[in-house]
Parts: structure tokens; sequence; C-alpha cells
């Protein structure tokens, strides 16, 4: 009796460690892929280690194939512009909402809020001809401009901002200090932690995006991270060791610096429930 | 993405308690404000408002006011618009095969892609609940996909997937296609969607779960309660406001799938993988045919507005709000 309550309390951590095999899997897998000869994926059965991990030759057919550092600065070019510009836009307009009263106020912050309301995805054809229109394809400000936007952002920051007395910007104000003063010396300071996990937010999402940067960049030194590794491969191409090392090369940077900052990015993905 | 579509349902959520909620701290807040502020100050307001307004107008209001003249009028090749159509675009893409099945995909999407994730993410992290160094590794390993990009690991799937190359086959003893046959390619994105998803919810169900308090799961425990009635009758109803918002992410997420379409498929093998959006990406780009574009984003911001309000008006009385 004792035993099997025993094993019955110690089961569910078994599935934990049985689910995250799984799921960790197809990660290890490409890892591995990465290090293993076209013959080892021509021949049958497939392996899961490769037979040699001094086998560099395909990062190296990687980075002679594609600029792949340039790509990396570009995301990082891309993801670190529009994050930026969205949370200063985001911080005025939160800062014009909490501490000044101007005609149409309550309908310009709804206003601002439905934006959230509109996917981008189905956006991009509409704003694919305004982009174009305004030259800026094959331009990071071109990639950037259709994400300047942040209303979520807006809203947390607005939150955040309305915990400070409004008399405290009253004195400041009497007192001579400026708009953009108070901003950065008294409201941004005291708003570090929230500042800093919705610029992770929003650094993490356009990292990421695929979409878009696909859509306006043709020139291959302008292309980011995640969309310079799928051309390397067509729907048909059967350059498995190529692909596998070219995921590498971007999956390992980014794990190792989620495992350093594990506890804050866990924390600005959970946080967007704030508000539920 | 992932936090757009975050923004998206956040935007319901405060409808939703906007009367309760919402107006009060709105009128409070600025009723206050109001006595304290100079006149003046309504110029240098909207001047600070004026940079965030100004990019939504041109880069999200614009381009969808742009979408529903579009999808009305007739668009040739340059985006130009050059006659007016009614619903015609409409009623042509409604007797197309692609629409029916980007249709028909979407909605399968949506149909097994949330429950499963839903599901899944909720019992790991139910089993993850108490924090120890053992729960603090796992949970290190089931946030850790969020840190793998979107393109990287549909590129693993590829070789994954792959019916003989690929390691799934060979340790599952299955002889499937995956990705190559029309029969099981939607089966293929189902799997990489669904690893995608997990992250994400996961989080959000643990960091719900370990803000309810402990003692009431004891004292519960204490008067002989089964592990499954605690959970059904106290953790889960503490939970439903995480679980409404994490339901409706993941709907609009499934449906806006497209990613591992562009990379893997290109909505094929026979239009067996074509979603909403990758519909209105290959008709917009691909064919230049705008118009028909502009109609397939009209109806898929329609599907994820009805679903969404679907979603509220069916759990209404049944959240349950702390």
């Amino acid at each position: 009796m004792k035993n099997s309550n025993r094993l019955l309390r110690l089961l569910p951590d078994l599935v934990l460690v049985l689910m995250a095999a799984v799921v960790l899997f197809p990660v290890f897998y490409g890892l591995m892929g990465a290090f293993k000869t076209p013959q080892e994926f021509s021949s049958y059965p497939p392996t899961l280690f490769p037979e040699s991990f001094r086998n560099l030759d395909n990062f190296r057919y990687v980075f002679d194939m594609t600029p792949m550092l340039r790509y990396y600065l570009n995301s990082l070019i891309v993801a670190t512009l529009s994050s930026t510009v969205r949370m200063f836009l985001a911080v005025f307009a939160a800062y014009a909402f909490v501490f000044y009263r101007f005609p149409g106020h309550r309908f310009f912050f709804l206003l601002m809020l439905t934006t959230m309301m509109l996917p981008p995805d189905v956006l991009v054809i509409a704003n694919y001809q305004t982009v174009s229109g305004m030259g800026l394809l094959d331009t990071y400000l071109g990639m950037c401009i259709v994400s300047f936007v942040g209303a979520s952002q807006m809203f947390m920051l607005r939150q955040q901002f309305m915990t400070s007395p409004v008399a405290l910007h009253d004195a400041a104000m009497l007192d001579g200090c400026g708009d953009f003063r108070f901003i950065f010396s008294v409201l941004l300071p005291t708003a570090r932690p929230v500042l800093i996990t919705l610029f992770l937010q929003s650094f993490l999402a356009q990292w990421n995006t695929y979409l878009w940067p696909l859509l306006v960049t043709n020139r291959n030194s302008m292309r980011t991270v995640q969309v310079g590794i799928t051309m390397l491969t067509t729907i048909d191409a059967t350059n498995y060791e190529v692909i596998l090392a070219a995921t590498f090369v971007t999956m390992l940077p980014t794990m190792v610096v989620y495992l350093i900052l594990r506890k804050a990015v866990s924390h600005a993905m959970s946080s967007g429930a704030l508000i539920s | 993405m992932e936090e757009e579509i975050l923004g998206f349902t956040m935007f319901f959520c405060l409808l939703k308690k906007f009367q309760e909620v919402f107006l009060l701290i709105y009128y409070k807040s600025n009723g206050a404000r109001q006595r304290h502020l100079p006149g003046q100050n309504s110029v240098k307001g909207i001047l600070f408002l004026l940079p965030m307004l100004t990019f939504a107008v041109i880069f999200v209001f614009y381009p969808f006011g742009q979408a529903l003249v579009q999808s009305v009028s007739v668009v040739n090749f340059r985006g130009e618009i050059t006659g007016f159509a009614g619903l015609d675009h409409f009623r042509y893409l409604f007797g197309r095969k692609e629409f029916s099945s980007a249709l028909r995909n979407t909605l399968l999407l949506c149909g097994v892609n949330v429950p499963v994730t839903v599901v899944l993410t909720l019992l790991l992290a139910w089993m993850c609940r108490q924090k120890s160094p053992f729960h603090s590794i796992m949970e290190t390993a089931f946030a850790l996909p969020m840190s793998v990009s979107m393109a990287s690991i549909s590129l693993v799937f590829k070789v994954l997937l792959n019916p003989t190359a690929g390691y799934l086959n060979y340790i599952t003893g299955l002889d499937i296609r995956w990705l190559t046959d029309r029969r099981t390619a939607m089966y293929g994105i189902l799997i990489i969607t669904i690893w995608m998803g997990i992250a994400f919810n996961f989080l959000l169900f643990l960091s719900a779960l370990r803000a309810i308090p402990g003692e009431l799961a004891e004292s519960a425990a204490l008067e002989g309660a089964s592990s499954l009635r605690i959970f059904m009758q106290i953790q889960l109803p503490l939970l439903s406001p995480t679980l409404l918002y994490v339901v409706c992410t993941n709907m609009i997420q499934a449906l806006m799938t497209n990613g591992p379409i562009l990379i893997l498929t290109g909505g094929g093998p026979a239009r067996s993988t074509t979603t909403m959006i990758y519909l209105m990406y290959s008709t917009g780009f691909s064919s230049s045919n705008y118009s028909l574009a502009a109609c397939v984003s009209i109806i898929a911001f329609l599907m994820t507005l009805t679903f969404t309000l679907l979603l509220f008006t069916t759990e209404k009385g049944r959240v349950h709000y702390q």
C-alpha cells in the first residue's frame, strides 16, 4: 500500500521528464544533425548522433554561401530599432494620457487600443504598398516602420505612470522642470522593471518575425536571420546537413541568451496575462 | 507576432471589463487630475501623443481601410483602384476551391491545435506547480522552445519529418510521408504549431497556478478531497481568466498560421496546407491580385473577431474573476 502510494506520487515527475524529453528532442536532433555528413542522411536507418563532432564542413558551407554574420547584424538592428522606437512612442503617448487633459482624450485612448484588434498579418498587403511607395523596400526603416505602434506597451506604461502622483508632476512643472526631463529623470527610473519587461517582449517578437521582413527584402545583404536561413533551402531540397547547420547557428546563440536571462524572459512573457 | 496577438486579446479582455473596472479607474484618475491641470497643457498632451498616433494612422488604420476599399473595388496589378466591384470578389472567392480548402485547413488548425496545446500545457504546469529544484529544471525545459525561432524549428522539423532521412518515422515505426502527402501534410504542420505553442501557454498557466494561495488546496486536502477534485473545484475556477486568455490567444494564433507553411510546404501538396493568411499572401504577392487578397484578409479578420467574441459570450458568467 505504501509502496504504491509512493509510486503514485512519483508518477507526475516521471511524466514530466518524459514530456520534457519529447519537447526537447527536436532541438537536440537539430543540433546533432549539424555535424552529420550527407552520407549519414542518405543511409538507413537514420542515426541520432553524428559519426564525428569534428565535421565542420556544413558550418563552413553555410558561412561561405550566406553572409550569416550580416544576417545577424540585420536582425539585431531591426529588432533593436523597432523595439526602441516603439518604447519611445509608447512612453510619450502614455505620458500624454496620464498627465495631460486634451480634447478627445478618451476617444484617442480607445483609438490606440483599437490598434491591438487588427492583427498585423492581415495588414501586410496594404502596408507593403505603402512602404514600397515610400521607397523603403530593402531598408532597415522599411523593415521596422510597421511595428512602431505598440498599444499594449502604451497601456502597460500608462498603468505604471498612474502610480506616480499628479502633484509630483505639477510641482516639477512649477519648479521649471521640462517635460522631457520629468520623463527621463523622474518617471522612467521608477518604471525600470516594466520597461525591461516590455522591451524584452517586443525584442523577442521582432527577432522572430518572418512574413514582413520576407516581403520587404529582396537583397540578400538586407535579410534577417530568420529569412536568410530559409533561403538556403527550397521545398524539395534535400541538403539536410546544411539546413541543420544553419539552424544550429541561429538556435544556439538565442538559447544561450535565454538560459542566461531565463528569469527575465519568463517573466516578460507571462506578464502579458496581467491584464486578465 | 505572439506579442501582437497578445495585444489583440488584451483588447477584448479590456472590453469585457470595461464597464466594471475601466470606467471607474478612468473617471477616478482623471477627475482628480482635471482640477490641477492648466488649460495650455492640452496642446502639449496632443504633441506627446502625436508620434504614436501618426504611425497608427499610417500603418494600422489606413491599411485596414485600404483592405476594406480594395475588397469591393476593381484593382489593377499595380494596386491602383480602377472601378467598383461590389461583392463580386467575395462571391468569386466563395466559389473557389482554394478558398474552401483554406477555410477548412484553418478551422482544422484551430480545432486541433487549441484544445491539444491547452490541455497539454495545463497538465504540465499543474505537475510543475510546486517550487523545487527539479521543477525549476523542468520549467526551463518547457520554456526553452520560446528561445527557438519559428524559422529554425520549422527547418528542423523539415528534416525530422522526412519519411526516410528523418528520425520520427524510424523511432515510431510509422510509415507516413508527412509533409509530402496531401492527407498527412496538415498533421505535420499541426505537430510544429503545437510544439511552438507549448512554452508560452506553459509559462502563463504556471504563473497563474502559483498565484493561487496554497492554503486553499491544503485545507481541501486535509478535508480529504482528491487531487482531481481540488483541481476541478478550486484551481480550475481560479484559473479561468488565464484559461480564457490563453484559449483566445491560441485561437487567434492558429487562425493566423502562415510561417511553417511558407517555409515548408508552400500551401501544398494539392492545397492541403493552404491557410487563410497563406492564401492571402499567395493571391496578393504571387498573383498580384490585390482585391482578392484584400477580401481574404477581411475574412480572416472577421474570423478572428467572431471567434473572440464567441468565446467571450459563451464564457460569460463561467469565468471567475477574483
